[in-house]
């Protein structure tokens, strides 16, 4: 492990100026993802800025909808948020462990780096961790990659169970950054990988994720998080499916479908609402819901499977959220 | 010291070493620090397959805190060979094992190089800076390739890559008729090939190790399930004597096989302590223990059964491929070959044959997991008990009815040559038979096939047994293994009337400090908390074969049983002495010598002082009263049991879902019914993650890519439902405690119990198998491949 020096902020603009000062500079907040990567050599920054400290704990109700702060714990167990967005607390619940929720923070997971295999390992080329090397998850084990939004440089999936949430929410995040303040839509933060997989997110250097909010919207309340995996705790979602719906007289009137684990960010089933919006809300629109999220995917050797699973997650996702 | 109305053995006693272990205040390896101490890392190898061309170690000399940074090349001419205590052929093959590569690394996680400094982080920082250079070779994975004409060679020198072939034959035992008669003869033949994936033990206690060469004898600390055997072979390896080397298992967190091991890492870390002349210590990461600790399974299993058409079995041959990864490790060769008598379980048949085959390929090596080669025969045959069964139309339990060995007929010498003392295969299925609702559930499954629900309900039956008590020395030397099965206990009464046991078996978990107390206080008469239990230091534990194969209590029990009887022996001469009377007259009920037909008695703590001061013992007896014995069984136990499992499978997502789970166990006598739960609730549970679960995947290069625990899906209690267990106590009759052995049974049994049930709920949809570990992919694509939507 490289060296590193160590400093704690006290204020937003403190964190911001000392990060943004320092191309090596990073943020430390729960600490969960970002050891762990600097432990193994996914990171190895020349100074980690904590913002442990920093005023951004609070999860608020206001008229223009909840505000999470960027460094909220726990915010799945917080009332309003089970009552007025039950889908993203649902996702909060199923991510990680207990030991993990504890500590862990908002901010942190929006900005999580992908769980590939081979952006892990560090003896493999990756074009995620390092431009230029190649793609070994493309010939490799490649089951739990992504069938969504991938490119011939990198296939990785982004792993987030609240960005898929915050995706179906409308929500988005509010930054400081070098050059100021700005609001980004959740779904926009994330950049597709295109030929330049190592960048990630739209954020600058040095720009802070503080607060996420998520705005009132008339299908927040009857929302779902879906989340297929491997094992029952401490496992990523295979597929996961965030779905908030409003129906007014048995016609859907609105509805967002975002999909988890299948690609480089919470990918948004437009076909699938656009099969769903304006229809009776039915066995027929769920089931041809379904099947529209699947277009467009394109499965790896090992993935295929991901791609029937996606068509049924969303219609289990729907058919349980309808009794709500 | 007075008598306990009730007895100590049969009692649900709390453990009573669980507070130190659960607060973690006690003697962890890597809690151990000592002055001086130096800390270890390794540069484990990133290729499966490849020649070293270059290692320069230049940069890394020159980190801060570097002590020393050590190559094969370097330990070259001390490290010697890893040992494999078990060549189950006169032919077999068997590579040089050195601790540290020196010019080839055979699978990826192998040691290549080692940095000792002054701070494990340092030590970490400085591996970074070896420059090392390999020449790739190709890489031989797949078992059937290996051994094909013209295959690539793991082991150039070998010539081959297969290792051994072992073979048993009824026709030429004599334990019963020729397979391919059997077959020819037969009405039904069933043919299927299971794999058993490769599992990883995974135990929580990383291993761990602290060497310290102070002093005249060279001290190790180790994470291992065997000090004493450590010892013996940690002086073979090097050269060192043995009676210059000291072991201590201090308390250890877990093995199931995995620390039943001498390990690379021991040997580099006592090399390089003693070159140094200061303490080392080495832990290794979770990565490294995935990646570098022994594997477990890992086999092809080519099964074919015949029998009539009313079900009555014939024969079976069962055609392994056992993959030993890269190298022989202590008993890797040995583990598919204690499966070779247990394929045939619990049932009669005229004829059996045994092929197993030993592959060489660039993996990590395997050796003993859980059961060790007994889940495999079990998953086997009771994978093909339900195949046939479904052949034939009968009800799977009907056909394990029909084939048996029934209560009145044991002893009973079995197809494959061991003779069962005991069992009563009878009750303990119409326990759990009852407990489980078979009729009710087999009603619903049905009603859900008619409506065709998306939710297909499947019932699961293992009727198991496994030789347990490892195991008869005559019989060790049979099949070729190089130590024997007996174990030691030493018995010591302190003249304040406080009891040490020291034990030769090596507790990991299993709770021997309670369970032998409890024996120890029913013999003497003496309270439990009387009782100190010592283990796991050869200083003090001067013999034992340590803790494996549900041996610990089979053999290890029945020897403090016997050191108690010569301690009650030696006291009644005393007693006799001290009461004037002949010593045939003297009668011990726990705790009190009295004379017959008298009121005159004396306590058993006053004999201990009367022993222990000597001032006037009878001619011919030594001072004290401490005694010890040495047991070796004359035969194995063989616990057996049912087990049933019901599973909801979603088939539309390939979901499985264990509704419930049942099992009805026979260990014999149980010492402590608490522990016997807690051993068949957690064995269950790593039966099941085989089933569901867990899997080591390798991709081409022969990279592990399940090598962190978000990776290799080891299952937690969400995973799992409430296990219904309750058991059947048939004694054993080969020890006098009449006790069997719990540890490897769930894990034994409830592999095949969850993939029948699977199987059995898609049954009607044209699937006879899936695949381990049954992911919902898996079964999804069984759904999908047998077509009958």
């Amino acid at each position: 492990m490289k060296p590193f020096a160590y400093t704690r902020a006290h204020t937003v603009w403190d964190a911001v100026a000392a990060v943004s000062a320092e191309p090596g500079a990073r943020y430390l907040a729960g600490g969960t993802e970002m050891v762990n990567l600097v432990r193994e050599g996914q990171e190895s920054p020349d100074r980690l800025v904590d913002i442990g400290d920093l005023p951004l704990t609070e999860v608020r109700v206001h008229g223009r909808g909840v505000r999470i702060g960027a460094l909220a714990k726990r915010v799945h167990e917080h009332p309003e948020v089970r009552r007025r967005l039950p889908v993203l607390a649902e996702a909060g619940l199923s991510a990680a462990s207990p030991q993990v929720r504890n500590v862990a923070t908002p901010g942190g997971n929006l900005l999580q780096r992908t769980r590939c295999h081979y952006f892990r390992d560090v003896r493999f080329p990756c074009n995620r961790r390092e431009p230029g090397t190649g793609c070994a998850a493309l010939r490799g084990v490649n089951r739990n990659n992504a069938i969504f939004g991938g490119s011939e440089h990198c296939v990785a999936v982004h792993p987030s169970d609240i960005a898929v949430a915050l995706t179906a929410l409308d929500a988005v995040v509010h930054t400081h950054g070098p050059a100021g303040e700005r609001v980004i839509p959740v779904e926009e933060l994330y950049r597709l990988p295109g030929d330049e997989p190592n960048r990630e997110t739209v954020l600058d250097h040095g720009e802070l994720i503080v607060a996420i909010d998520v705005p009132p919207t008339p299908f927040a309340a009857r929302s779902h998080y879906l989340k297929l995996r491997d094992r029952a705790s401490f496992a990523f979602a295979l597929v996961s499916v965030a779905v908030a719906l409003d129906v007014r007289a048995g016609v859907t009137h609105d509805v967002r479908i975002a999909l988890g684990g299948v690609a480089p960010r919470p990918w948004r089933a437009r076909a699938a609402e656009d099969a769903l919006r304006g229809r009776r809300f039915d066995d027929d629109a769920r089931a041809a819901a379904g099947e529209a999220a699947t277009t467009g995917a394109k499965p790896l050797p090992h993935n295929e499977f991901k791609v029937e699973l996606v068509r049924r997650a969303v219609v289990r996702a729907l058919s349980e959220v309808e009794g709500r | 010291m007075t008598s306990t109305a009730e007895p100590e053995v049969g009692r649900a006693r709390l453990r009573k070493e669980d507070a130190r272990l659960i607060t973690g205040r006690t003697r962890w390896t890597d809690n151990m620090v000592l002055p001086g101490m130096l800390h270890m890392a390794l540069l484990r190898s990133p290729m499966a397959h490849a020649r070293i061309t270059k290692i320069d170690t230049t940069a890394a000399r020159e980190m801060p805190g570097v002590i020393a940074v050590v190559t094969g090349q370097d330990l070259a001419e001390e490290q010697g060979s890893l040992p494999c205590a078990w060549p189950i052929t006169e032919d077999m093959k068997a590579p040089d094992a050195p601790a540290m590569a020196v010019e080839q690394v055979n699978f990826a996680g192998e040691a290549v190089a080692a940095v000792i400094a002054r701070s494990k982080a340092e030590a970490d920082d400085a591996l970074e800076s070896i420059d090392i250079d390999y020449d790739e070779l190709p890489v031989v994975l797949d078992m059937a390739a290996a051994i094909a004409d013209g295959a690539d060679l793991v082991h150039e020198n070998l010539g081959t890559n297969r290792c051994a072939t072992w073979v048993y034959d009824s026709a030429e035992a004599g334990s019963g008729g020729a397979i391919d008669d059997a077959i020819a003869g037969a009405e039904v033949v069933v043919e299927r090939t299971y794999r058993q994936q490769r599992l990883i033990p995974a135990f929580m206690e990383p291993r761990s190790m602290l060497v310290d060469p102070t002093g005249d004898q060279i001290t190790m600390w180790s994470a291992t399930q065997i000090p004493h055997i450590l010892r013996w072979m940690t002086a073979a390896v090097t050269g060192v004597p043995e009676s210059k080397i000291r072991v201590i298992a201090p308390d250890v967190g877990g093995g199931f096989g995995g620390k039943l091991q001498v390990t690379p890492e021991e040997i580099i870390t006592f090399l390089m302590a003693k070159r140094l002349g200061k303490p080392v210590k080495y832990t290794e990461s979770r990565s490294e223990s995935l990646a570098s600790a022994h594997h477990g399974r890992d086999q092809i299993q080519k099964l074919t059964l015949a029998a009539d058409r009313d079900g009555t079995l014939r024969g079976l041959k069962v055609e392994l491929l056992a993959d030993m990864g890269a190298y022989l490790r202590l008993v890797s060769p040995g583990v598919p070959i204690l499966g070779a008598f247990m394929f045939n379980a619990i049932y009669k048949m005229d004829a059996y044959k045994f092929v197993c085959t030993n592959v060489f390929t660039n993996k990590t090596p395997t050796d003993a997991y859980r059961g060790a080669g007994r889940p495999e025969a079990t998953f086997g045959i009771e994978r093909m008990m339900d195949e046939l069964a479904a052949e034939l139309s009968m009800d799977p339990m009907e056909l394990r009815r029909k084939n048996w060995i029934t209560h009145d007929e044991f002893p009973f010498t079995t197809v494959a040559g061991l003779t069962y003392d005991s069992g009563d295969y009878e009750s303990a299925t119409d326990k759990a038979m009852e407990t489980f609702g078979y009729d009710a559930l087999r009603a619903e499954q049905q009603e859900r096939r008619d409506r065709n629900d998306a939710i297909q309900l499947g019932i699961g039956i293992s009727t198991y047994t496994e030789m347990c008590g490892l195991a008869p020395s005559r019989v060790l030397g049979a099949l070729r293994y190089a130590a024997g099965g007996w174990e030691h206990a030493a018995i010591r009464m302190l003249p304040t009337g406080k009891v040490e046991l020291v034990t030769g078996t090596s507790p990991h978990g299993q709770g021997h400090e309670t369970a032998w107390s409890q024996i120890v206080a029913d013999q003497l008469g003496v309270p439990f908390e009387d009782v100190e239990v010592l283990h796991g230091d050869t200083q003090s534990s001067v013999r034992g074969m340590d803790s494996y194969g549900s041996r610990s209590l089979a053999v290890g029990g029945t020897a403090i049983v016997l050191a108690a009887q010569r301690v009650l022996a030696k006291a009644r001469k005393v007693a006799a002495h001290m009461m004037e009377c002949a010593e045939d007259d003297v009668d011990f009920t726990p705790g009190t010598f009295s004379v017959k037909g008298t009121d005159r008695g004396v306590a058993l703590a006053d004999v201990v002082v009367h022993a222990h001061v000597a001032h006037d013992l009878p001619d011919g007896v030594e001072a004290t009263l401490d005694s010890d014995a040495t047991f070796d069984p004359e035969n194995f136990s063989f616990p057996h049991g049912t087990h049933l499992c019901a599973a909801e499978v979603d088939t539309e997502t390939g979901r499985v879902r264990l509704r419930s789970y049942v099992c009805v166990d026979d260990v014999g006598k149980a010492v402590n019914p608490m522990i016997v739960e807690g051993q068949v609730h957690g064995g269950i549970a790593q039966g099941v993650a085989q089933a569901l679960f867990e899997e080591a995947v390798h991709d081409e290069s022969g990279t592990l890519t399940t090598g962190t625990l978000a990776d290799y899906l080891v299952p937690s209690a969400a995973d799992l439902p409430s296990f219904d267990t309750s058991r059947t106590e048939t004694p054993a009759t080969t020890n006098p405690l009449g006790v069997k052995g719990v540890g490897e049974a769930g894990t034994i049994a409830s592999t095949p119990a969850v993939v029948n049930a699977i199987v059995d709920a898609l049954r009607h949809r044209g699937v006879n198998d899936v695949e381990m570990p049954c992911t919902p992919m898996r079964v999804w694509s069984a759904i999908q491949a047998g077509g009958a939507r």
